[in-house]
């Protein structure tokens, strides 16, 4: 099974039970609002927010814990992980706080504790421990609506497009998630754009970690390659002020 | 006084209070000096010192590679020099990290925990590699001055060769990884500034610009030191290094042009303007004063062309790691602080570089000012331990008073509150009838009820118990405002104002018991100190230090009625309506089924006062 959360916007009331229940679940810290916080309510210490919207439209910001992550790939300690059964989890016993996985995720979901002199990334984590006890992460445990719901990634995709079939005038007919940036655990259904939530990125259809992939795989050869190339200089240069010194030996 | 004093004064000064923020940022974190934030996590420090740093200090391998394995002879002078500077480059960019990364006592962390795929960790083992051949490459140069060692630096002068090979082999490697960091980030990134090539064009600069930086330096140091440079042989340089910087721009252009990205340039937005400047800067001013014979051999040209290659440079890197990514939140603009942390980094590594210039064999002779008195230093007579005096303040006298006095000024001016609290965002009161009656919209959905303000306040007779202490005048917010208000984490108790030697500064045993352990709950109540806090006659007590909070001014949470209203309505929309829940006129049973609220410890952290007034009486 690939765990996955699907969050329709038409069913949430923004009441927050989400938050709530992840802000006890994690053990997060009572939160103050700081001047380096984001304005989409996530921060260290809340890892999922309601984004309100006009016309009563809720949006739960959260890792969308993409199937191809950008941020595992950048991570130079492998301290952000795919895990098997689907979300991406930290470990802070590898990190070293180089907050390059900040500046690589897509939808700008990593945050840091500024204030602490030992610092870590903090981010969703889809309560990785219930998960492997064969529960529900916590947000959705605390959902009154069931607008958030957990299962499998290819069974909650299929309800989606359910979802979407048998209404087509209230959804837009995308899934979220579906196969933006290569796709990711979190899908979305929706009645309004959620482009937003990617911005400035208008996520296509490959997975971010492509883009470095070429030039990655290019590096063996390279080393090689300069190293050849300058011992072939050397050897040329080296030949040639040889030769020079035995003409100049002739001549004399 | 003379120059190198002056200049040195100058530099001191800079690290003095660069330390002093410095020590700030490791003691309380970076939120107390810098302005980074979540959506912007890498700073001046990235765009300003690594980034150019490591590029700048391309001049180490590229020196070496022309003097060792091209054979270029005529350079040789300048091959301890220009290793020099690149070890000193990375240094000053090593530290910069060690001063942005959270947790910089595992900055070793990529030797252990293998990742591959991420062009970070190739750099970090390459800069750590690079940094151990640089100091290989450069330690027989100090080890001259000692008798030790001998073998030492007989066995690594003998096998150069191979610490030049590597460190080209290895240079190559990560200036153009540093580069390919940045693939990661399309459309975050400038469209002018974002190609594939990047890990290419990094390389590319780095190689054309390294060179130009060493000639930047021989010229700053040859005027501190009143020095005559060969101005032929560096200008020979710069006419090298110009066939790469037409590369580079050459290379740049046609990428633009290939991926049809020509119009940008000339759109007219900021950053098309700053496309040109830097283009200019980097590439033409450099080619037009180093590629004209007239122009070359002139001491001022050759001033103008590597000090305007440099900057350029130095702004490609800062724009490609910073100015050009767009930004989903609040904007960046480096604290005075984080600039005086850049400043002192390179200031402290030009310091250590004239050290190196005046103690050790970089050229044929030791450069000391022609000025500097020897004999001015004070001294001890030996003999009879007597202080001889000072004719005229030594060097290390002067600058040890204005190193320690620029961080006693750094510390002062650092402002301690910059950690805490921005304070409670004021959220506007709409929707407020105010008054006697408040029109409660509790649901967010312009149904709402009318709620006899009046009445509750000739009950309850105190406001707190309604609103939250936090408004302690807003007496006429709509619940939309204030819930909307309690989900952006509000929250009464300030204990840092209250702890901190910057705000109230009261010891710990003011309010926590000496032999207890120091909790919230055993803590004194707030209203022990300020008394004002419950109007008099009031009927309720402030249970410790919280206060209730905006959600218990209306109907608990509105989650309890949904969950229990749920179940039985299936459409939502109704549950805004009043009759849906108020189906009597006493609400009685709608308290009774509420569930426990008191259930979540972080969010919303409220303990209501045991004797609150029930809802019977109204």
């Amino acid at each position: 099974m690939k765990a996955a959360i699907l969050t329709d916007i038409t069913k949430c009331i923004g009441c927050l039970e989400c938050v709530a229940a992840c802000k006890e679940k994690n053990n997060l810290e009572r939160d103050f609002p700081r001047s380096w916080h984001k304005n989409d309510g996530l921060s260290a210490h809340n890892w999922t927010s309601i984004i309100e919207k006009p016309e009563q439209h809720y949006i739960r910001k959260q890792c969308r814990h993409c199937i191809d992550a950008a941020c595992v790939s950048v991570c130079p300690v492998a301290a952000l992980q795919k895990t098997e059964e689907g979300p991406v989890i930290y470990d802070p016993d590898k990190c070293m706080g180089c907050r390059y996985c900040m500046v690589a995720c897509p939808y700008g979901i990593p945050r840091y504790d500024w204030d602490k002199p030992a610092a870590y990334v903090q981010k969703c984590d889809m309560c990785i421990d219930l998960i492997r006890q064969g529960k529900q992460p916590a947000c959705i445990e605390a959902c009154p609506t069931n607008a958030t719901i957990f299962g499998d990634r290819d069974q909650l995709l299929a309800e989606a497009h359910m979802r979407i079939d048998n209404e087509p005038d209230k959804y837009i007919n995308k899934v979220y998630g579906e196969f933006e940036v290569g796709g990711t655990s979190v899908l979305y259904v929706s009645d309004i754009d959620l482009e937003f939530l990617s911005y400035p990125l208008k996520p296509g259809v490959t997975p971010l970690p492509d883009t470095t992939k070429t030039a990655m795989k290019a590096v063996p050869p390279v080393f090689v390659g300069m190293g050849a190339l300058m011992g072939g200089i050397y050897w040329i240069c080296k030949r040639r002020e040889k030769l020079q010194g035995e003409k100049e030996g002739d001549k004399e | 006084m003379d120059r190198a004093r002056v200049f040195k004064s100058i530099l001191w000064t800079i690290s003095g209070l660069g330390a002093a923020a410095l020590a700030t940022r490791f003691l309380i974190g970076l939120g107390s000096i810098a302005n980074m934030n979540d959506a912007v996590p890498w700073g001046i420090w990235k765009g300003f010192n690594i980034f150019p740093g490591i590029a700048l200090a391309g001049g180490g391998f590229v020196m070496t590679a022309i003097i060792y394995i091209m054979g270029r002879e005529e350079y040789h002078k300048y091959a301890k020099v220009s290793v020099l500077l690149a070890f000193l480059g990375y240094i000053t960019a090593a530290t910069a990290l060690v001063t942005e990364l959270g947790l910089p006592w595992f900055v070793w962390h990529p030797i252990i925990y293998w990742q591959h795929h991420s062009p970070l960790f190739e750099v970090s083992w390459c800069v750590m590699l690079y940094l151990t051949v640089l100091f290989l490459e450069f330690v027989p140069v100090p080890l001259e001055e000692t008798s030790r060692f001998t073998k030492v630096r007989k066995f690594l002068t003998k096998y150069k060769i191979v610490l030049v090979f590597l460190g080209i082999m290895i240079s190559t490697l990560h200036q153009s990884s540093l580069g390919s960091m940045w693939l990661i980030t399309p459309e975050k990134l400038h469209p002018l500034w974002y190609t594939q090539l990047l890990p290419i064009l990094f390389l590319l600069s780095a190689i054309a610009i390294g060179p130009i930086m060493l000639i930047l330096a021989i010229l700053v140091i040859s005027r501190i030191y009143r020095r005559k440079t060969d101005n032929q042989t560096l200008a020979r340089l710069g006419v090298l290094s110009s066939f790469m910087v037409l590369t580079y721009g050459l290379v740049r252009l046609i990428d633009i042009g290939a991926n049809g990205k020509f119009a940008m340039i000339f759109d007219g937005s900021w950053q098309s303007a700053i496309f040109i400047v830097e283009m200019s800067l980097m590439v033409i001013i450099p080619l037009i004063l180093m590629g004209i014979r007239k122009l070359r051999n002139s001491s001022s040209s050759l001033w103008v062309a590597s000090l305007s290659a440099v900057i350029g440079l130095g702004l490609d890197r800062a724009n490609i790691a910073g100015v050009m990514l767009s930004v989903d939140g609040p904007r960046y603009t480096p604290t005075i602080f984080e600039v005086l942390v850049s400043l002192s980094i390179i200031s402290a590594a030009i310091l250590v570089f004239l050290f190196c210039i005046e103690r050790f064999k970089i050229w044929d002779s030791k450069w000391e000012d022609p000025r500097e008195d020897k004999k001015s230093r004070p001294d001890f007579d030996r003999s009879s331990e007597v202080w001889l005096g000072t004719p005229r303040l030594a060097g290390r006298t002067v600058y040890t008073l204005i190193f320690v006095i620029s961080l006693a000024v750094g510390f002062a001016i650092i402002p301690g509150k910059r950690i805490y609290s921005g304070g409670i965002q004021k959220v506007a009161s709409q929707k407020s009838l105010g008054g006697d009656t408040l029109f409660i919209d509790g649901n967010r959905d312009n149904y709402g009820v009318n709620f006899d303000h009046k009445a509750h306040v000739i009950r309850d007779s105190s406001c707190v118990l309604c609103h939250h202490m936090n408004q302690p005048n807003d007496k006429q917010s709509g619940c939309y405002t204030c819930h909307l208000d309690m989900y952006q984490r509000t929250d009464a108790f300030k204990h840092d104002w209250h702890a901190n030697p910057t705000g109230a500064n009261i010891s710990c045993t003011e309010c926590h018991a000496v032999d207890q352990e120091r909790l919230a709950s055993t803590a004194k109540a707030c209203d022990q100190c300020h008394k004002d806090l419950i109007p008099p006659g009031a009927t309720i007590t402030v249970d410790k230090y919280m206060a209730p909070s905006y959600t218990d001014a209306m109907h608990f949470l509105c989650v309890d009625c949904h969950k229990q209203k749920a179940v039985e309505l299936a459409d939502k929309s109704n549950l805004a309506l009043c009759a849906t829940c108020h189906t009597s006129e006493h609400t009685d049973h709608f308290v009774d089924g509420v569930t426990d609220k008191y259930k979540h410890p972080y969010f919303n952290h409220v303990v209501l006062p045991e004797n609150r007034p029930t809802v019977e009486g109204h």
